[in-house]
């Protein structure tokens, strides 16, 4: 036990030393040292983690740390749980983490900043292993925090850009939007369990009766802090801004770990969830609605950081989705497989922007699978990976989820399988436009370093066999995955698929069918010829209102901000300078008024004030008489 | 002492109530009309032995001689009033050659 | 014997101040004296066992039932050491950050320290009265004498508004003190064991609650604090925000909880739904304000919103928060308007204008503004967090939908908190001539730091000292008949 213990603090303890070594050394320290010591330090932890997950019991262990707020009735401990959920975010946190951390060894290094970066990247890991590792809501809210914090950062980093800190600022806010659900929940569980353990808040809440109120309060608060995270309609806004910042932050922050945490979170309450049938609803139609609308958007995006990050939403709401029928555990194992491609992607997106010096327009790019060889066919696997072509991890996955899908509910089905065909187009546009044709740009491409593309391969690899992890049984496998983490101690509720082997056939059959026909379509459209997109005003309204993201921004920018602002404007110009301080200065005004009226009466005349004082005797003389 | 009491309860106590009515209001009235300083001031003592009397009177009719004390105070004071009343006159009538209270009105305001 | 000291070492020390007058030395004397306080204070919170103390108990006046009593419980104690650990800083700000005449402000600020100590130790009503008034004092001369623009009408406007209040608090505790059983006695535990009529109890809590009010301030008798803290030099603010307005919120524990507790209770409603619309209103406007302190100022006003809110909602959750969060803003307060002042003096001006981009010119002073941004917008693991999410939970156990506006506070604070610092620290640079933070500031702000991120992981320091007299307190009113 000591050793798990130990083992169990060194994994976030590593990135939070990372931290503090760069931190006060970010003066003195190359970037190439800065570099390897923040990633030594997210490897040292991985490897930490991955000993813990091979010698796990299949038991749930509590490292209790210390009390941390106790008042009255109320004690929550800092302790961490580890169990089969926690250990497998653990490897995926710490695993694509190191890769990432690699990578902008090569990516980072000419920037002056580069140790604070790495401060910073290594402070994200150590909140998002919190998040993961907390055995009670409120150390999760710790890391969940502290990610929010780091990503406002990152997304800022290069500070001097007013569009990229507007950007930080807004991911920021939306992200706090959510927590209002999440602290409201909080306090609303702890109400009503009278703690937050996980251990404990699952075992109450599982014996309540089903529908009961506060458990879909509950999960709804708690489901509005996951779409807050994890970009779901409507909180989704600030993702696809969040790119501003620089791309390997994209990749481990905003597409393979921070905006999977509510994914996590659900998971993690998988048990209230249960009993909530309403919110399972909700999750899984605002899971599809998301999926489509980030699917819809990334189809004319000229930015290529902007279609991943559509993408991201989207495929994120493919997880809601599964999350919603209660297929958790390949909502999990979605999670790990787009962790996969989808870091792959936007690592590939970054080593042909560095390619590019700068260049994130795809107008501005093509023909660059001569010159970049390693990205290219990297980005092809990962491609392939997220159109879900078999036997690719993503196949697997997406699959799956489409499976429960159709057994909860065929209308969501066939709009994630349109949305699916959607991702295809849009996909295979951006790797036509990139890769293929010619150069339409004025840079001169080179291949990026060692350094960049190694973590490439290794993110490759893994988006190809990553599907290896839960292979269905269908297809002769044992769903590992699935089964590893049931064992999870709040016990992740399984549903066996109820569908037929002929309908699993089927439905594979459909989605990949129509999906190599958008593809077929998209490089009929973008290889044969290259059809580019212009600006959004000279399209035609529909495809003009989808390329301004349904006017979402503009939408809350008159809803939310601009009424803000009005209301804050004038709160403080009527409120306070025309109401409150007038008030006051009123009181005094009122008082020197009536002093200056009264003074008058002092006038000089000493019979006149023989006179007063004879009507105030008499008018006292007659009060006496008559009060007795 | 006794006869003295005797004395004036002699007359009943209605006319010493009507007569120090009469003299206080002949004060009030002469006070509060008059403008000639020496004037108020008689009218002031006027004022205050109207009460002087009323005090002796009450004292005799309720055996008390306790309002007589009383009466033996307040000759006191209206003779240090007086004092210091009678020396503002001369300082006035030196400074301003007048005797006309509403003179001096500057303290106001 | 220690309670004493600790009013006479500031009160001496400021005596010696005036008379010796030793302007090359008089910040050193001064430091030294809060540093001998803030000792104390420790050597007090060390043998602290958990039971409330009483130091001196010497008659004065019997008649009117006043008495000479010093002593603090665990709230008390709380309220020391918040004094006794910022007032060095607030002398510390001096030496960067000068005003006037040192003899003279250090002595001032020395004074109401001495009176601030007395507040908290008074254990007899009309010696806290006292002691509440005295405070006022030294903060009027160093208003009037090194505040801003428009000095003369803000302090006077202050000073007769919080004056007011303290008359009615005055004539409120000689009321309650004739009802005491003869011979009166105004000591805190005889009021406390008055069962004063309910109708009474009615009236009874608005002339004192008002003196409280306009202490912190809650809204609607707030007009007079965005004002003088934009005014007032900045070691003047951080007094007013960072202590002074917490005598409000321990006014409250120890009058209207202990002498009008079913008044109290009547009127929590009201009181807080002023509060959280206090509250809210002033985190609004504090989006917009074109001043950086002025800013600060709302957002202060908008975190003793919650507060107040918090602590009428009568569980261990809301009063242990605000008693707990009242440390914590202090050292917010102090922090933020050190850093206010600090880059206001190197620009010239209070004015969001005149700032922007400094990150490029002062980047290890930007990385020092946002660990205070990080606790001004109460991320875990800072010292805000506990307090907040104590509070929350106040509010939730109250009313469902209080708990709801309340939340709403990490929203806005976030939007204000993080505009500001991009208004000042972010975006291209401007040229403007600024220096980086220097070891004075960072011998400043990085203690203050430090307290804020160990205090936010091991609270329980601080929530060990108010566990039991919250326990207490809402014991002593549930065996109410």
């Amino acid at each position: 036990m000591v050793k798990l213990d130990l083992l169990a603090i060194l994994v976030p303890a590593l990135p939070l030393l990372g931290v503090f070594i760069t931190g006060f050394g970010r003066r003195k320290l190359s970037a190439y040292a800065a570099g390897g010591i923040a990633t030594a330090m997210v490897a040292l932890s991985f490897i930490a983690s991955l000993i813990l997950f091979l010698g796990h019991d299949g038991q749930t262990h509590i490292v209790h740390l210390f009390s941390w707020i106790h008042v009255g009735a109320m004690d929550i401990p800092f302790a961490f749980q580890i169990d089969a959920l926690s250990l497998w975010m653990m490897l995926v946190v710490t695993g694509i983490g190191t890769l990432i951390h690699l990578y902008s060894i090569g990516y980072m290094h000419d920037d002056p900043r580069v140790a604070t970066f790495f401060a910073q990247l290594n402070l994200f890991s150590f909140s998002m292993l919190l998040l993961v590792m907390g055995a009670n809501f409120l150390v999760t809210f710790i890391g969940w925090e502290g990610v929010g914090m780091c990503s406002y950062l990152l997304i800022g980093f290069w500070y001097t850009t007013p569009a990229f800190n507007y950007a930080g600022r807004k991911a920021f806010v939306m992200n706090r939007i959510g927590d209002v659900g999440m602290l409201l929940a909080m306090a609303l569980m702890f109400y009503q369990f009278g703690t937050l353990n996980y251990v404990d808040v699952m075992q109450q809440g599982g014996l309540m009766a089903s529908g009961n109120p506060l458990i879909v309060t509950a999960t709804l608060l708690l489901f509005l802090g996951a779409t807050g995270k994890s970009a779901q309609l409507p909180l989704l806004t600030w993702l696809p801004d969040a790119m501003a910042g620089p791309t390997p932050v994209s990749a481990l922050i905003h597409a393979a770990t921070m905006v999977t945490a509510g994914v996590f979170l659900v998971v993690r309450s998988s048990v209230l969830y249960e009993l909530a049938p309403y919110t399972q609803d909700i999750v899984l139609w605002v899971g599809v609605a998301t999926a489509l609308f980030g699917a819809t958007v990334g189809l004319f995006q000229n930015d290529i950081k902007k279609v991943l990050a559509y993408s991201t939403v989207s495929q994120l709401g493919y997880m809601f989705a599964a999350l919603g029928t209660g297929d958790y555990g390949n909502g999990m194992f979605h999670v790990t497989t787009h962790a996969f491609f989808k870091a792959l992607l936007f690592l590939a997106a970054g080593s042909v922007i560095h390619a590019l010096g700068g260049e994130q327009d795809i107008r501005k790019m093509g023909g660059l699978k001569g010159v970049t060889k390693t990205t290219y066919v990297t980005f092809l696997i990962a491609t392939l990976a997220i159109c879900g072509i078999p036997p690719l991890s993503g196949f697997f996955s997406k699959d799956g989820i489409l499976a429960s899908t159709f057994a909860a509910n065929p209308v969501a089905y066939a709009v994630l399988v349109f949305a699916a065909m959607l991702t295809a187009f849009y996909m295979f546009r951006l790797l036509f436009l990139t890769f293929f044709g010619t150069y339409r740009g004025t840079a001169h491409p080179h291949e990026s370093p060692k350094v960049m593309t190694v973590p490439l391969v290794v993110l490759a690899i893994l988006s190809a066999i990553g599907g290896l992890l839960n292979i269905p049984h269908i297809f002769g496998g044992h769903s590992w995955l699935n089964t590893f983490l049931a064992s999870a101690a709040d016990g992740i509720g399984m549903h066996p698929l109820e569908l037929s082997a002929g309908t699993e056939w089927t439905l594979m059959a459909i989605s990949t069918a129509l999906v190599l026909l958008t593809i077929w379509y998209a490089w009929s459209l973008f290889c044969k010829k290259t059809t580019l997109d212009g600006e959004p005003a000279d399209m035609p309204f529909l495809k003009r209102l989808i390329a301004k993201r349904w006017m979402l921004d503009e939408l809350y920018a008159w809803l939310f901000e601009k009424p803000f602002g009005w209301i804050s404007k004038h709160f403080f110009s009527i409120g306070e300078e025309k109401i409150a301080v007038p008030l006051t200065a009123g009181t005094g005004k009122a008082t020197l008024g009536f002093g200056e009226w009264l003074r008058k009466v002092q006038t000089g005349n000493s019979s006149f004030y023989l006179f007063a004082m004879m009507v105030g005797v008499v008018v006292l003389l007659i009060l006496t008489y008559f009060s007795a | 002492m006794e006869h003295v009491m005797t004395a004036i309860r002699v007359v009943p106590l209605d006319s010493y109530l009507v007569l120090s009515f009469l003299l206080f209001s002949i004060g009030m009235v002469g006070a509060l009309v008059r403008r000639n300083v020496i004037i108020v001031i008689m009218c002031l003592e006027l004022m205050l032995n109207s009460v002087n009397l009323l005090l002796v009177a009450f004292s005799a009719y309720h055996s008390d001689p306790g309002a007589q004390i009383m009466v033996f105070f307040i000759m006191l004071v209206a003779a240090a009033e007086v004092t210091v009343g009678l020396s503002i006159l001369v300082l006035m009538k030196r400074n301003t050659d007048s005797v006309d209270m509403n003179i001096l009105n500057r303290l106001k305001w | 014997m220690e309670v004493l000291a600790l009013i006479l070492i500031p009160f001496l020390a400021g005596l010696l101040l005036l008379i010796a007058r030793p302007a090359a030395m008089a910040r050193g004397i001064a430091l030294v004296s809060t540093l001998l306080s803030l000792a104390v204070v420790f050597w007090l919170w060390y043998t602290w066992t958990g039971v409330a103390v009483t130091g001196i108990s010497h008659d004065w006046v019997p008649a009117w039932g006043m008495r000479f009593v010093l002593g603090y419980g665990g709230i008390g104690l709380l309220m020391l050491i918040l004094t006794g650990v910022l007032f060095p800083f607030i002398i510390g700000t001096g030496y960067k950050q000068p005003v006037g005449d040192p003899v003279l402000v250090n002595a001032l600020l020395l004074f109401c320290q001495s009176a601030l100590f007395g507040v908290f130790l008074a254990q007899n009503a009309f010696l806290f009265y006292i002691f509440f008034e005295l405070t006022l004092l030294p903060i009027f001369f160093l208003l009037l004498k090194w505040g801003g623009e428009h000095k003369r009408a803000i302090t006077v406007r202050f000073f007769l508004y919080t004056l007011l209040g303290g008359l009615a608090l005055l004539f409120s505790i000689a009321y309650v003190t004739l009802q005491t059983p003869l011979p009166h006695s105004a000591d805190f535990s005889v009021l406390a064991a008055l069962h004063l009529p309910m109708h009474v109890q009615m009236w009874l809590f608005w002339t004192m609650f008002l003196a409280f009010a306009i202490k912190m301030p809650i809204f609607p008798f707030h007009s007079w604090q965005p004002e003088t803290y934009t005014m007032a030099p900045t070691q003047g603010t951080m007094v007013l925000s960072a202590v002074m307005g917490k005598m409000g919120l321990y006014g409250i524990v120890v009058f209207l909880f202990a002498i009008v507790p079913e008044g109290a209770q009547y009127w929590s409603s009201w009181v807080i739904g002023l509060s959280l619309f206090g509250a809210l209103y002033a985190a609004v406007i504090a989006f917009r304000q074109n001043d950086f302190k002025r800013m600060v100022a709302y957002s202060s006003m908008s975190h003793f919103g919650l507060m107040c809110a918090a602590l009428f909602t009568w569980n261990a959750y809301g009063i242990s928060g605000t008693m707990y969060q009242t440390f914590a803003h202090g050292v917010l307060m102090v922090c933020l308007f050190y850093i206010v002042g600090a880059v206001s003096q190197r620009t010239g001006s209070n004015d969001f204008a005149s700032m922007g981009g400094l990150k490029t010119k002062m980047p290890r002073f930007a990385l020092l503004f946002m660990f205070v941004v990080g606790n001004a917008i109460a991320l875990p693991l800072t010292q805000s967090f506990p307090g907040e999410w104590l509070m929350y939970n106040g509010l939730w156990q109250w009313n469902n939908w209080t708990a709801f506006a309340g939340v709403l506070l990490i929203v806005l604070g976030a939007i204000y908190m993080l505009y500001a610092y991009q208004r000042v620290m972010l975006g291209p640079d401007r040229n403007i001539a600024v220096t980086d933070a220097d070891d004075e500031e960072h011998t400043f702000l990085v203690p203050l730091i430090l307290i804020f991120m160990l205090v936010g992981l091991f609270p329980n320091v601080i929530l060990h000292l108010v566990d039991g007299p919250v326990q207490h307190l809402l014991n002593s009113f549930t065996s109410l008949p």
